[in-house]
């Protein structure tokens, strides 16, 4: 079947097998491996990107289910001059990240907590967060660096 | 300026923050297969036939290879054969006639895709005829039970025996003699990357590169050398950034034997990742562990004496190449603390099951810990006596001469120190107040605490295996740090350049750490585990470097026809005492050394490279890392829930190469130590099938679970020479100690003793009797 998006900003066209989920075609296909695989079973949140702004599990979804969507990867976050994106920079600077192998789901589903929720509490960061398991952090610094971005005010995707 | 002691930003995070991570499924190579495992449904069977014809015919399926193709281009595997007393048994890469636990390898399909290669799974045909399963630890000691291996008699693949002082006068002095078995459940590292490789052998060469996702790349690299009969010469490992591992990926698995020989076979690149439900299953477990015991104890809390019988469940094979059976006598080492007592025996058996293998888990040796401060809990609530002045009445105080029964020198332990620090922290008088309070309106508010004491890197007479890097300073004036250790989230390619930074005086960004590539790196096969790199690594990063320090001041010498003592590295200049305006950037040394040797002075060394040992020479305090930690809990009585209310660590780890980087490690571990009593369990039922194979069974918790840890270091006294000590296993040592503490403490109006590790909500309402058990 033919999936149409726009991946970052770039349009995308493709022949894919119905069954492909979103996340292989972005890894496999459109080629970003930003984007990791953490349980396929919709669980860990280590493949979360955001689909028309909404942050998704992307092993949840099929690529096809996608046709028309614009998506938006961990690699589309940074601006073109290469500077990161408040969150990014944010999680870098309380150290909110070990092996880093959750953090682009964790980035993505925190920026898209900061867009519904501007200003959270730290209960609302921890349950925001709920959906995205790191396995190193024990999350402390990952909801400092959330709240910390909160406080700048300057997170939007 | 000094980075050693900055919580500088690191230095492998923009490439992670930005995507460009490179983790094992990153790796692409033109030509690559992908492989799916075919995995045994039984835990104990024969294999009466398999018939892989319909898979082999599958469009897009290269090869269906079994466990006796993997056989005939592999050497059997035994794991430590020396290891004295071990019952080693010998074992394949995959199973062929008999599959022994829930997830043994019995095919591997190699295809054009992982769909297809998992479509061509379920056209495997194998019958089984099912076995009884060895399940438990009484099976285990059943002589009547089926044995596991047709090599070894039983199942007991090993028992240590051993005393220590005279434990019948201790136990005839006593006034009380406690009585209790502390019971552990299986847990599992459950890194968020799983396992994988991906195994390019090249026909024309002859070199097997494989990529791995490795805390041990030399460790790799020698194992697969040695299982597959390969030419280590030709045998290269690659490994990128590592998505965890807390042990796990140290072991070198059945998997990637497996893996490698498929693609010699092939002769193309393979690549294998595997799922998450077959991580569950088939990666590795821990913690499947009790220790019966008995303490001699005087009514007024002094303990005199203990008698321990360790039972270690280690699943079916031993693992590759860290067996469990390396844990009985470093728990029986440990199990005594920082306690001074006169008497102790001690048996441990280690038992074969049909069960998942039992790879290393963030400090596994865990259970002294756990055991030893339940205990001390316990005997207090016998005697009716305050947690903390049993801990008093029988700690040592650190001095030259203490040592415990099993012999480990705990001079310099600061154990005493942080009990008073953390009890001081956390307010304990208030909290029992609070308590008081608390009990008043029927409500179950608990605190516990508990101490410990890691080996990271132990004392002097204990320390035995050294480390090597290799430095190299470049034309440019950049150092380029080379180590055998394999980071997977602890970050070294920061704090090893902080070291190296300071040790040459170099900015921070001039210095590049290298892992991941055993053509460059020294031999060295543990790699990252045991808490060693920030002493070892740490130590060969800075001898190695001030080598090279050495040699670039020799050439610069030379140069500047001053002599070597008279100039000073810093900030990537060399600088002449008193004439700074003399100063010459290192680069022009560098590139004097590398392009024109011949205009220095004859005998001028002008190789800037040196690779060194660190032997632990110059190690200076105890070598213990250590601290207590304390948590307050409130039980619902409803729901069972486990609320913890607080969270206070006092760690001594030596001096802090990186604060921030020591909390997260802090913090990580004591998630992980939280996780394993409220959350997680690796379930077997009584026929040995596995119960938790996702995530909706297997329960990682997420940030609603864990609570906000307040850290507090002690940074003992600072002494000569190095005294950079381990921070990874303190966390998972000490927390499911001071966490089941709390919660025993919390119930105590109930009369509830606490004696087994995992206590989800459903359990903590049997004990409190809302439920009946």
């Amino acid at each position: 079947m033919k999936v149409s998006v726009t991946v970052n900003g770039v349009p995308q066209e493709h022949e894919v097998e119905p069954r492909t989920l979103l996340v292989y075609y972005i890894r496999e296909v459109v080629g970003l491996t930003g984007t990791n695989i953490g349980c396929d079973t919709s669980s860990c949140g280590a493949c979360t990107v955001l689909v028309d702004g909404e942050s998704v599990k992307s092993c949840t979804m099929l690529a096809v289910q996608a046709d028309g969507a614009e998506i938006t990867t961990i690699e589309g976050l940074a601006g073109s001059d290469g500077q990161m994106h408040p969150m990014q920079e944010a999680f870098r600077e309380k150290h909110a990240l070990q092996c880093g192998y959750c953090t682009p789901g964790m980035v993505m589903a925190a920026v898209s907590l900061l867009k519904e929720h501007p200003h959270p509490t730290e209960a609302e960061v921890r349950e925001g967060l709920e959906g995205n398991l790191c396995r190193c952090t024990g999350y402390h610094n990952i909801v400092e660096a959330v709240l910390h971005a909160a406080s700048t005010g300057s997170v939007s995707a | 300026m000094r980075f050693v002691g900055e919580s500088v930003t690191r230095v492998e995070d923009r490439r992670i923050l930005t995507g460009r991570g490179h983790y094992i499924d990153d790796v692409r190579l033109p030509g690559m297969l992908h492989a799916a495992f075919l995995r045994s449904p039984f835990a104990h069977a024969r294999i009466t036939r398999m018939d892989t014809t319909e898979a082999r015919n599958l469009p897009g399926v290269v090869a269906v290879l079994t466990g006796a193709d993997i056989e005939a281009v592999t050497v059997p595997i035994q794991v430590m054969p020396q290891f004295p007393d071990f019952n080693s048994p010998v074992y394949q890469a995959m199973a062929t006639d008999r599959v022994r636990f829930v997830g043994d390898p019995v095919a591997i399909v190699v295809a054009q895709s992982r769909y297809v290669a998992e479509d061509a799974l379920e056209l495997i045909n194998v019958e089984y005829d099912p076995m009884r399963p060895v399940v438990s630890f009484e099976d285990a000691q059943d002589p009547n039970c089926p044995r596991i291996f047709d090599d070894i008699e039983g199942n007991v693949l090993y028992r240590s025996n051993s005393t220590h002082g005279d434990v019948d006068a201790a136990f005839a002095a006593a006034d009380t003699v406690i009585h209790e078995t502390f019971r552990q459940s299986r847990q599992a590292n459950v890194p968020m990357e799983t396992r994988g490789a991906v195994a390019d052998f090249d026909p024309g060469s002859g070199d097997l590169t494989y990529y791995a996702a490795t805390q041990s790349p030399q460790g790799c690299r020698f194992q697969l050398a040695t299982y597959l009969n390969h030419p280590i010469d030709r045998v290269r490992v690659l490994s990128g950034d590592v998505g965890g591992g807390f042990g796990l990926k140290g072991p070198v698995h059945r998997e990637d034997i497996s893996l490698a020989a498929a693609s010699r076979i092939v002769g193309r690149p393979i690549k294998w990742i595997e799922d998450r439900n077959e991580h569950l299953q088939a990666s590795g477990h821990a913690r499947d562990e009790q220790i019966e015991v008995e303490a001699a104890v005087t009514s007024d809390g002094r303990l005199l004496g203990l008698k321990a019988r360790l039972l270690i469940d280690q699943g079916a094979f031993p693992c590759l190449p860290y067996a469990a059976v390396l844990f009985p006598n470093m728990i029986r080492d440990l199990l005594p603390g920082p306690y001074r007592f006169g008497a102790m025996s001690f048996e441990g058996l280690v038992l074969a099951t049909n069960k998942c293998w039992n790879p290393p888990y963030r400090g596994p040796w865990e259970i002294e810990t756990w055991v030893r401060e339940r205990l001390m809990d316990v005997i207090a609530h016998r005697l009716g006596m305050d947690p903390a002045d049993i801990r008093r009445a029988n700690m040592f105080d650190g001095d030259e001469e203490d040592r415990s029964i099993t012999g480990q020198h705990l001079a310099g332990i600061t154990s005493r120190q942080s009990l008073e620090r953390a009890l001081d922290l956390a307010g304990y008088s208030a909290i029992r107040a609070a308590q008081e309070l608390a009990r008043r309106e029927e409500r179950l508010l608990g605190v516990g605490f508990a101490t410990f004491l890691e080996a990271a890197p132990g004392p002097k007479e204990n320390r035995v295996i050294p480390e090597d890097a290799r430095v190299r300073l470049e034309s440019n004036g950049h150092l380029l740090v080379m180590t055998p250790q394999g980071p997977h989230g602890q970050g070294h390619e920061t704090t090893l350049a902080q070291i190296a930074a300071d040790a040459m005086g170099l900015p921070l960004d001039h210095v590049r750490v290298v892992h991941g590539d055993t053509r460059q790196t020294p031999m060295n096969l543990i790699g990252t585990g045991g808490s060693r790199a920030s002493t070892w690594a740490s130590g060969s990063v800075m001898v190695t470097t001030r080598k090279v320090r050495e040699k670039a001041l020799g050439v610069a010498a030379a140069m500047m026809e001053i002599d070597a003592s008279d100039l000073d590295i810093v900030d990537g200049m060399v600088v002449p005492a008193g004439a700074p305006s003399k100063a010459m950037p290192l680069s022009a040394i560098a590139m004097t050394a590398y392009l024109a040797p011949e205009t220095l002075p004859p005998g001028t060394d002008h190789h800037l490279e040196a690779q060194e040992t660190f032997t632990g020479d110059g190690v200076g305090g105890s070598g213990w890392s250590g601290g207590t930690h304390l948590c307050v809990v409130e039980i619902d009585r409803e729901t069972g829930r486990v609320e913890i209310v607080r969270y206070v660590v006092v760690e001594d780890c030596g001096q802090i190469i990186n604060p921030a980087i020591v909390e997260g490690q802090i913090r990580g571990g004591v998630a992980q130590g939280i996780a394993g009593v409220l959350y997680e369990k690796a379930a077997y039922d009584a026929e040995g099938q596995f119960l938790a194979g996702t995530f909706m069974d297997y329960l990682l918790p997420t940030a609603t679970e864990i609570p906000s840890i307040e850290i507090d270091h002690l940074e003992s006294v600072p002494v000569e020479g190095l005294d950079i000590r381990g921070v990874g296993e303190g966390g998972a040592l000490v927390a499911p100690a001071a966490l089941t503490n709390a919660i025993e403490d919390a119930l105590v109006p109930l009369g509830v003793t606490i004696n087994e590790q995992y206590l989800p909500p459903s359990r903590i309402m049997e004990l409190t009797r809302m439920v009946p058990a």
